[in-house]
């Protein structure tokens, strides 16, 4: 069998073999004016304005570079079909997740290790991003930004005025929703939109990161362990809190979760971040908090999950990295990450003195302390349809054959990697 | 034909059950109407939050859902783009289907062809995407023309099947009658069977400007993040990752459904226009 | 005037100086694109970037990969009913808004409106219907949430939204129905079920043909309100063909293997729709 990357022209050409071949020129190159263009397509597009701002404040500070940031609707597919015209951006700004891995894995994104603003990245946030490929890479190959968090959102209000703590183990946040739902009858202890199957990720992999090795998926590709050995616990776990949930939480998508949390139907919401600017849009007076979720079996070794959230990669085409790290140096400027993360809501993966959202005032110790573990399913196939697993597994209950089957599935989705983490780990 | 015979009573009953099944078209209609009125703030998660009047019928989700869209420019790419597939749809598509139609059943390459393009009614589009982003871009195609281009050819299968389906109806002897006096076939179709064809003309703008006008892959994929927006495109905007405003998405919805009504109920005096013409025979 | 021979050899001209083109720019926007997906069928591709030949074992797997085998069941069962009840109901609404009726044109007017909405957003108020409205009046819990009925929903909602086009394609059938024909089959005593049944039946069985093959590849290739309702939930029930291809495909990477599922799928639905136009044809020639 051929396992030599070809290249895609070479396939084409024989299809498209009428249509001449024009070819594009990687990188944007030198502008009109002499100056030389730097071209960000970023998949934030809630963050526009900031960036739109950023653009104009760089571009009046330099007479050599242009700097062009994007942000389109549906920005990943917008970049995916660049990359089929071979029309690739200098930089992308995207998630440490599921796209990132197999842009790295296509080859399409350069090494960035010599690039200077990654002497002020956080340690735990290349390591982060180094666990998000699906080989072990060598070279790093996105500069973190801004990253979220997730864990249990909490109505810091709700639990003032009734007087509820903080749990730190899983028993004590089961005897809070026991508490919760004697005092509060006409308050759920959380609710749940797992009809969009991905917010079953959030719970799940909070609950998870905190039992597992974190290493458990490279242990599985390498064939040292297996799933249903770690997995059972934490799915007993994700079974246990529907009992808390409103009833029938199949039937409610996101934006219901997100709606009943906001108007206080609930007291909390295993959830991330990422989904406070959907609450808030409900009830802007809202006083949210967020904890760490608390399964770990010792309250000290309970952790965060945390991703990058927004990360520069730089195209593998691109002919002037001077000229963007120029720019990445200057949209990591301590005040314009100030600027960033306190519109978004966001955690900064760069070392500094920054004011966090009070959000966060629960797990600040834990970014500090970096007791952060990138979420698993960054790591999981996404054909693989993980999120409709746990789902399944929560409407027939059945723990048993969701291991099975996620053991099976895990090998079949995962032949490329498994070969490829196997062969890397035989040259070692 | 004697008109004063046909002045048949109007069918009561028919009426009225036609009325009732209104319902379930007005109910959805009302849910959605409300909801683009609603501010995010006023949804709740029951049957009264979706179902309440909005507390008040401001037009401020409509004026901002203006602004997000950059409503008039995107209405009017997307406006440009439907006005060239329909009318391209409605010379390309008959033309080729009174071909193919008139010689199908004497002519193995004419049926053939018939068979090629409806069998590409079938192909699903995901697996077309990527290769034709490639094509397109390759073929300097990767703008409003190369969409436009494309939907020809998208609705081409169908539009094929219900032009030779309606051309059966069209007696062959009209266009004898013509050819015997010397017209060529050429001017034959354009002056004798195309308008002929008006009601299934109508149909097919109808059916072809309505898939066009809310299409939001092709556009997405082919002049995506050029900065060049139809409107599906645009109310893409109203969704990112983690949240979704539909109330703003809702209104902007409405917004564009508009234009389609008018032009649906022009295109409809056309259709029953049909009822007439087709007694002339 | 001409020779009829001359005038047969321009006839055939005129045809093909109209065929060629029209060939060549289908072929160019639709077949060559489909080969060039063809080819990827065969290879790991992502739709971007570099990739790997692999033979055929996409073809391989995808015999053993039984969410594959799902979609293929949920989406024929869907296509199958929905085909049906949008076909009977369509023809039932033709029929009662071409007769003699009041408000003609404003009627028409409305039960069109469920085509200029796009899928996407009848989806999401359908959603609202089903999981907020429906339970309150019944007292159950949304079918959305059930995998075992979820697929009635989907049903429900296509129907409802199919019915516009399929109605304005019989309306446009029967309006070709010379009025001549029923005054003769009124002189015959021809009355109500008897008229529909040996009159105008039989002179639209061309529309039926053309909207049963129609709305089944519509419904074949269901996605919209998948997306908007249920992503293919609860436990991966509603998942249709068409989902899987282009979640798959384009948001999961396995561009290649959905590659090779489309293939497979384009094979199987046109074989359909021709068993299809068969099978009707002949009844069209019966009656």
């Amino acid at each position: 069998m051929l396992n030599k990357p070809i290249s895609r022209r070479a396939l084409l050409g024989g299809a498209a073999a009428g249509a001449a071949g024009l070819l594009f020129s990687g990188c944007t190159t030198e502008r009109a004016d002499g100056k030389i263009e730097v071209e960000i397509v970023s998949y934030k597009q809630e963050a526009v304005s900031i960036f739109e701002h950023l653009m104009e404040e760089f571009n009046a500070a330099h007479d050599d570079i242009y700097l062009n940031i994007q942000s389109p609707a549906d920005a990943v597919t917008v970049m995916k079909t660049r990359f089929v015209r071979e029309n690739y951006p200098d930089v992308i700004g995207i998630g440490g997740d599921g796209d990132y891995a197999s842009f790295t894995d296509s080859q399409i994104l350069a090494d960035v290790s010599d690039c200077p603003t990654l002497d002020d990245v956080q340690d735990a946030y290349i390591d982060i991003l180094d666990s998000v490929t699906y080989v072990p890479m060598e070279g790093i190959y996105g500069v973190p930004y801004v990253a979220n968090a997730a864990g249990m959102l909490y109505n810091k209000d709700m639990f003032e005025e009734h007087g509820w703590m903080i749990p730190e183990t899983w028993d004590e946040l089961i005897a809070l929703f026991k508490q919760i739902q004697s005092e509060t009858p006409d308050i759920y202890p959380i609710y749940l939109g797992y009809l969009d199957t991905w917010t079953i990720l959030s719970p799940w992999n909070s609950i998870t990161a905190n039992m597992v090795p974190s290493n458990l998926n490279y242990k599985v590709n390498l064939g040292e362990a297996k799933f249903a050995d770690y997995y059972r616990e934490p799915a007993e776990r994700m079974l246990e809190l529907l009992d808390y949930a409103e009833p029938g939480p199949f039937a409610y998508a996101y934006n219901d979760a997100c709606t009943a949390f906001a108007r206080g139907q609930s007291a909390m919401y295993p959830c991330g971040s990422f989904a406070v600017p959907q609450i808030l849009s409900v009830n802007p007076d809202m006083n949210i908090g967020m904890f760490a979720m608390p399964s770990a079996e010792r309250a000290e070794d309970r952790v965060v999950v945390s991703g990058v959230d927004l990360q520069w990669c730089v195209a593998e085409t691109c002919e002037h990295k001077d000229a963007v790290y120029e720019v990445i140096k200057f949209l990591s400027q301590a005040e314009n990450i100030q600027t960033y993360i306190d519109d978004q809501r966001a955690i900064p993966c760069l070392k500094g003195d920054f004011e966090l959202d009070p959000l966060f005032d629960d797990i600040q110790s834990f970014l500090d302390e970096g007791r952060v573990l990138d979420y698993l399913d960054h790591s999981y196939p996404s054909s693989m349809g993980c999120d409709a697993q746990v789902q399944t597994m929560l409407l027939n209950k059945d723990i048993d054959a969701f291991l099975e089957k996620w053991d099976t599935d895990w090998q079949r989705y995962n032949r490329n990697v498994i070969r490829k983490v196997q062969d890397s780990k035989g040259q070692q | 034909m004697a008109k004063d015979k046909v002045k048949e009573r109007v069918n009561w009953p028919i009426t009225i059950l036609l009325i009732i099944g209104l319902i379930t078209i007005i109910f959805p209609l009302y849910m959605a109407v409300v909801i683009a009125f609603k501010d995010p703030s006023e949804m709740t998660n029951d049957i009264a939050g979706i179902l309440s009047l909005p507390s008040s019928w401001s037009l401020d989700n409509f004026i901002e859902a203006i602004q997000v869209t950059d409503f008039f420019n995107s209405f009017l790419n997307s406006l440009i783009i439907t006005v060239v597939a329909v009318v391209a749809s409605i010379l390309i598509h008959s033309l080729a289907a009174y071909a193919i139609g008139r010689n199908m059943d004497h002519s193995k390459v004419y049926k053939a062809s018939y068979y090629f393009i409806i069998a590409g009614m079938y192909v699903p589009f995901a697996i077309l995407m990527m290769p034709l982003v490639k094509q397109t871009a390759v073929m300097h195609l990767d703008n409003m023309v190369g969409v436009m281009i494309l939907y020809i050819v998208f609705y081409m299968p169908m539009n094929m099947m219900l032009y030779t389906g309606y051309l059966r109806n069209i007696p062959i002897a009209l266009e004898e009658a013509a050819r015997m006096d010397g017209a060529s076939t050429w001017s034959t179709y354009w002056k004798v069977i195309f308008p002929l064809m008006k009601p299934m003309h109508a149909t097919v703008a109808v059916i072809t400007g309505l898939a066009v006008w809310n299409d939001v892959m092709t556009p997405l994929v082919i002049m995506g993040g050029q900065g060049v927006n139809t409107l599906p495109l645009a109310q893409m905007n109203f969704q990112t990752a983690f949240s979704t405003n539909y109330n703003l998405a809702f209104a902007s919805y409405l917004l564009a459904m508009l234009p389609m009504i008018i032009f649906y109920i022009v295109a409809q005096k056309q259709i029953i226009g049909g009822v007439t013409n087709g007694a002339v025979k | 005037m001409a020779s009829t021979a001359a005038i047969g050899s321009n006839r055939r001209k005129t045809f093909m100086a109209i065929l060629i083109p029209v060939l060549v720019l289908f072929c160019a926007f639709n077949t060559i694109p489909l080969i060039t997906g063809f080819l990827y069928s065969f290879t790991d591709s992502k739709g971007y970037g570099a990739f790997n030949i692999v033979g055929i074992q996409n073809y391989i797997d995808m015999f053993s990969d039984t969410r594959i085998l799902n979609s293929y069941l949920f989406t024929f069962k869907v296509a199958i009913v929905a085909t049906l009840g949008t076909n009977v109901i369509s023809l039932m609404l033709a029929i009662g808004l071409t007769s003699k009726i009041k408000f003609k044109s404003a009627l028409r007017g409305v039960y069109f409106v469920p085509r200029i909405l796009g899928g996407l957003v009848v989806g999401y108020v359908f959603s609202y219907f089903f999981t907020y409205i429906v339970p309150a009046i019944t007292g159950t819990e949304s079918i959305l949430a059930n995998p075992d009925w979820a697929w009635v929903a989907i049903v429900i909602v296509v129907v409802w939204q199919a019915c516009a086009q399929t109605t304005i394609i019989y309306i446009t059938g029967l309006s070709s129905v010379p009025e001549d024909v029923y005054e003769a089959g009124s002189l015959d005593g021809a009355t109500g079920w008897d008229k529909f049944r040996y009159i105008t039946f039989p002179l639209i069985m061309p529309s039926v043909t053309t909207n049963m093959v129609l709305v089944m590849k519509d419904m074949l290739m269901v996605f919209d309100q998948i997306v908007s309702m249920t992503s293919g939930g609860p436990a991966q029930s509603t998942e249709s063909i068409s989902y899987l291809i282009y979640n798959n495909g384009l948001s999961g990477g396995q561009f290649g293997y959905q590659c090779a599922n489309a293939v497979i799928f384009f094979i199987l639905i046109a074989v359909v729709s021709i068993l299809q136009t068969k099978f009707l044809n002949s009844k069209e020639e019966q009656l």
